[in-house]
């Protein structure tokens, strides 16, 4: 009984996770690039989504409507004012790590400049959702974390069929996977990562949000979620949305039901020792392919 | 003839300046004599708070800019030779001096069995798998109380006992005997760095990073150049723990393996320029001391957090501008001075 | 050579660089300038970080406090010196704690320090005050070795760690004797650093001795973005009793969670910390309600308190938290000891303060009776008081219920508390 109910919250927090993941993986995937200020715009989704919330008393979830497109928009800014110039200086590289260093600088920013915005003060928005448990025979279980999941999948779902169907989709696919002939078939290759970083972002906004009626609101709320994410996709394979997704939910499972036997803080030991355990057994991920970058 | 030779002479004069170790000595020479002109004990704790960053930096350096791999887990290694050398002092009276060589061991061997294997994955996954290995080591240190009845204390950490003046215990109350202890550290770190730049190990390790295959197929023994810049960064990142265990005689886990640690390390060599001789001296010596200054000057109050939010500018802004590092520059300059040199002589 | 962006660059950052070096070579010279007719105190707080809000909260106290005195005329004893606050940021680091704190000490001549709040900050700032042999008065950190490594020169006003998780325990058996419902079981669920290793420990301890068995200890990483898995374990171990170590934010996240998940306990007792969070009450609201804390001091156990706490609000809008009593109450420690040591002497001043004898005055705002320091710097009489999150004109609050001669007027402790479904 105990299992199963640490399995469904287990299941839940791991599609959030997934979700965290899987703006992080587009990214990873199409530009070979970790950014380390993943973390940091969750916070800022999470923060636009209490600031909506609490000022304009909009539902959260309805918020999301213009939420996302405007961390898009965000997205789009950041990859073209601050990454392209670095990225472009290093075309020869195989691996741009200047990107790496990059947006560490903007993580460190980006959560200090929340702090001095926003204080260190803890915040919850009390929404009508906080709280808030369906009881099924007994199994609780977390409403806001229910909407949530249900919208990661959604959320899944849509970006897999853009990617895969739509044109635009199809030449951000290709351009990660050789962006050379890419570019040689006609694809602004650097329009097109604006885009993936913008899409990517939007996600993270969405995550943001999502957490909002669960979760506090602090300026380095997003540094957890930031590992996680990174662990997530290297488990999941880059640029594998159904990886993202099951990679999340195994970190999920491990962290709720794991924890029903050993104590919370291994948890996370046993989280790291899988993580390099696949990257040293299998690096392209669970789902991942074998790609020749 | 006479002329001839004058010039040949001053020829040589405005050649051997072009080789930078003439300065760098006297540098050197200038460094050691400052704690006998500054009393001040909060300037020489800075004096060797930036040492010490610069002599982490130079073994970082080994992997992270020779062998081009961004290592982002190298507190790891510091971590472990702080808890080493204090544990094994604290539970079987070894001096320190000793315990940090078996620090050093054991970093190695950590550093053979996981990180090595991690050398052939590409940048972004080392990156990442560094990251797991120093958090992994820190929560598994966090989660041990006693190792075969040796005390770990998990989170609660290890404080050794103040003795006061005790250089058996690698104890000292005057700072000057840290400073120089640091000193002599950095200046073997760095001459380590000089003589492999200069070495098959150096144009092996270059070689490996530029582009892999290429270096394989000249027939350069990948693992083996590898293997041995692994286990020198670690050995020496190693040391350079048990020197900050003996500094502030009290380690925890967040304090020697922390995340952040391993960061400041990898920002200190871009700022002076990874994979350069002189670039983690000059990374820390703008680093540390700008990173004081702006926590003194800049948070608590209205500010909180605002010399972090400048760091993350700077570093943004050196990516951005300067890639290769500050060194470049500098280097550049004191080319140029050097060319104004020659001239002047030859005009004779 | 240089592209035109890469020369403008260098030549701004070094510029920057050599400016920076100048304005502080000139500022070091202002701060030296010699002042008489002060005395100077160091302060070693988080004034940056996670933990900030505490730290500024810190800072707050002891302003209010040195107005207050300085405007009663400062120290008698020595013509009417004023009182001057030094601040240094610790972020939270040892090592940057210990640098600061030998920073005020040898550059600014402070001859006394206070700090740092936390433990482990406090531990290596107070040796290096030994080392420089210059009083340390420590007004909150609760890690038990600090005053038990035979420093001469630490003085601690606080209770022990230890004697928090003993005044838990108590309190625990103390209900049990009195309402006749005895708990049997404990749940043990800390944050996994020195300040939950070290109250977990007491409680391990102590436990057997009153006849309390620990189902579940739990030690939990204080930055998890999820702690359900904790909650759903407590939850399975059907402890009667579940005690709490933790910083704000999983405190809030414990507290709502558990409100979520339902889980039934005869109490929740937290043991301050996140719990006393100014934000605590607002972000967890009615799930908070009927918690149980241990403080070292309420607003309402006499009307002194309530005084004070009234000022602190007006002056800041903020509830005076417990760390905040201890500090301001350090604050005239630190004055009535400059009175009779009549000197700036760190050796005198170290000497008044291990003879001080405290039982009047706006010092005794804590919710003990004296206030003197053993040999080891301790403070022996430091004592706690139980709060519990109660309903007060319609709005929450912490009341003080145990022990009786503290407990708020009309205020008994509710134990156990009604399960959510009678809620």
């Amino acid at each position: 009984m105990v299992i199963i109910q640490a399995l469904i919250n287990g299941v839940l927090m791991g599609g959030v996770y997934g979700l965290t993941a899987l703006g992080l993986t587009l990214i990873f995937g199409v530009m070979k690039v970790i950014n380390w200020a993943h973390g940091s715009f969750i916070m800022v989704g999470m923060f636009a989504g209490y600031w909506l919330w609490t000022l304009t008393g909009i539902d959260p979830y309805l918020g999301l409507i213009i939420i996302v497109p405007a961390l898009f928009l965000l997205g789009y800014f950041v990859q073209d004012a601050l990454i392209k110039p670095v990225f472009r200086s290093e075309v020869g590289v195989r691996e741009p790590i200047g990107v790496l260093i990059l947006t560490a600088g903007l993580w460190l920013f980006i959560d200090n400049f929340a702090l001095l915005l926003f204080g260190p003060f803890y915040r919850t928005a009390r929404t009508p959702y906080s709280g808030l448990t369906y009881d099924v025979g007994g199994l609780l279980i977390s409403a806001p974390r229910l909407y949530a999941f249900i919208i990661t999948i959604v959320a899944a779902y849509v970006l897999s069929t853009f990617l895969k169907k739509t044109r635009l989709g199809i030449a951000i696919r290709a351009t990660g996977q050789d962006r050379d002939t890419a570019s040689l078939m006609g694809i602004d290759v650097y329009r097109i990562y604006n885009i993936a970083f913008g899409i990517g972002i939007a996600i993270t906004g969405l995550v943001g949000s999502l957490l909002v009626p669960f979760y506090y609101i602090h300026p380095q709320a997003g540094f957890v979620f930031d590992i996680r994410a990174f662990i997530i996709v290297v488990l999941g394979g880059l640029g594998s949305v159904p990886g993202a997704l099951l990679g999340g939910l195994l970190i999920g499972l491990i962290e709720s039901v794991g924890a029903q036997f050993i104590p919370a803080t291994l948890t996370q030991g046993i989280i790291f020792a899988v993580f390099l355990g696949v990257l040293y057994l299998r690096p392209q991920g669970l789902f991942g392919f074998e790609k020749e970058w | 003839m006479q002329v001839k030779e004058e010039k040949i002479n001053k020829d040589k004069f405005a050649r051997s300046f072009r080789s930078p170790i003439p300065i760098l000595l006297a540098l050197v020479a200038v460094v050691f004599c400052i704690p006998l002109v500054v009393k001040d004990p909060s300037w020489l704790q800075l004096a060797i708070l930036t040492m010490w960053y610069a002599y982490l930096t130079c073994s970082w350096n080994l992997v992270g800019g020779f062998a081009g791999q961004l290592s982002l887990g190298h507190a790891a290694f510091i971590g472990i030779g702080a808890y080493t050398s204090t544990a094994l002092y604290l539970h079987f009276g070894l001096s320190p001096w000793i315990g940090m060589f078996v620090g050093g061991a054991f970093a190695v061997v950590a550093a053979i069995t996981v990180f090595y294997p991690c050398l052939r994955l590409l940048g972004a996954y080392f990156a990442l798998a560094s990251i797991g290995f120093a958090e992994l080591i820190k929560i598994l240190t966090e989660n041990t109380t006693k190792i075969f009845g040796i005390e770990i204390r998990g989170p609660r950490g290890l404080s050794i006992p103040p003795l006061g003046h005790a250089p058996f215990h690698y104890q000292f109350v005057n700072k000057a005997y840290y400073y120089y202890t640091i000193l002599i550290m950095l200046l073997i770190a760095w001459f380590i760095t000089y003589r492999i730049s200069k070495t098959k190990l150096g144009y092996c390790l270059s070689a490996i990073r530029n582009d892999v295959e290429a270096a394989q197929s000249l027939g350069v023994n990948i693992s083996k150049c590898r293997l041995m810049a692994v286990s020198l960064s670690a050995f020496l990142s190693a040391i350079g723990g048990t020197f900050y265990a003996q500094l502030l005689l009290y380690i925890y886990p967040e304090a020697v393996m922390g995340i952040m640690l391993s960061c400041e390390l990898a920002f200190i060599a871009l700022i002076g320029g990874r994979g350069t001789v002189m670039g983690p001296i000059i990374g820390a010596l703008i680093y540390v001391p700008a990173s004081e200054l702006s926590r003194i000057y800049l948070s608590g109050g209205r500010f909180l957090g605002v010399h972090l939010m400048l760091l993350g500018i700077v570093v943004m802004a050196v990516m951005l501008f300067q890639p290769g590092g500050l060194m470049r520059p500098i280097g550049r300059v004191y080319t140029r001075w050097v060319k104004k040199l020659e001239p002047r002589v030859q005009k004779v | 050579m240089f592209t035109g962006r890469r020369e403008f660059f260098w030549k701004c950052l070094s510029v920057v660089f050599l400016s920076l070096c100048v304005i502080t070579f000139f500022l070091g010279q202002v701060v030296k300038a010699e002042t008489v007719k002060e005395v100077k105190i160091g302060n070693v707080l988080p004034l940056s970080g996670d933990i900030a809000p505490i730290g500024q909260v810190g800072k707050m106290a002891r302003e209010m406090a040195v107005e207050e005195i300085n405007a009663a005329g400062g120290i008698k004893s020595l013509g009417g010196a004023k009182l001057k606050m030094l601040y240094a940021d610790s972020r939270g680091d040892p090592k940057i704690g210990a640098t600061e704190t030998e920073k005020l000490i040898v550059r600014d001549n402070v001859v006394v320090v206070t700090g740092c709040y936390q433990s482990t900050v406090t531990y290596a700032a107070t040796a290096v005050a030994e080392r420089y042999k210059v009083p340390f008065l420590v007004p909150v950190s609760v890690m038990d070795k600090i005053t038990e490594r035979g420093f001469k020169y630490t003085f601690r006003l606080a209770a022990k760690a230890s004697w928090w998780a003993r005044d838990q325990i108590r309190f625990i058996d103390a209900m049990g004797k009195k309402t006749g419902k005895k708990a049997k079981t404990l749940a043990l669920i800390y944050e996994n650093t020195d300040w939950g290793q070290s109250t977990a420990e007491g409680w391990r301890e102590l436990a057997p001795k009153y006849g309390l068995k620990v189902v579940l200890d739990e030690p939990y990483p204080h930055a998890a973005p999820d702690l359900t898995p904790v909650v759903i374990k407590l939850k399975n171990s059907g402890a009667d009793v579940a005690l709490f170590v933790s910083y704000a934010a999983d405190a809030i996240l414990l507290t709502n969670t558990i409100a979520e998940m339902k889980v039934n306990c005869m109490a929740f007792i937290g043991s301050a910390g996140g719990h006393a969070d100014p934000t605590y009450l607002k972000n967890t609201g009615e799930n908070a309600r009927y918690w149980f804390d241990v403080a070292e001091w309420e607003s309402d156990i006499d009307p002194q308190s309530q005084e004070i706490a009234k000022k602190f609000y007006e002056r800041y809008e903020l509830h005076m938290p417990a760390e905040a009593v201890d500090v301001y109450a350090a604050m005239y420690v630190l004055a009535n000891a400059l009175e009779r040591a009549a000197s700036t002497d760190p050796e005198k001043i170290r000497d008044a303060l291990a003879k001080t004898y405290i039982t009047t005055g706006p010092a005794m705002v804590v919710p003990y009776e004296v206030i003197e320091f053993d040999e080891s710097g301790q403070n022996p009489h430091a004592s706690l008081v139980i709060v519990q999150i109660r309903e007060v004109g319609g709005k929450l609050e912490r009341v003080s219920v145990w022990p009786a001669a503290a407990a708020r007027e009309g205020y008994e402790p509710i134990w156990p508390i009604p399960g959510w479904e009678q809620r």
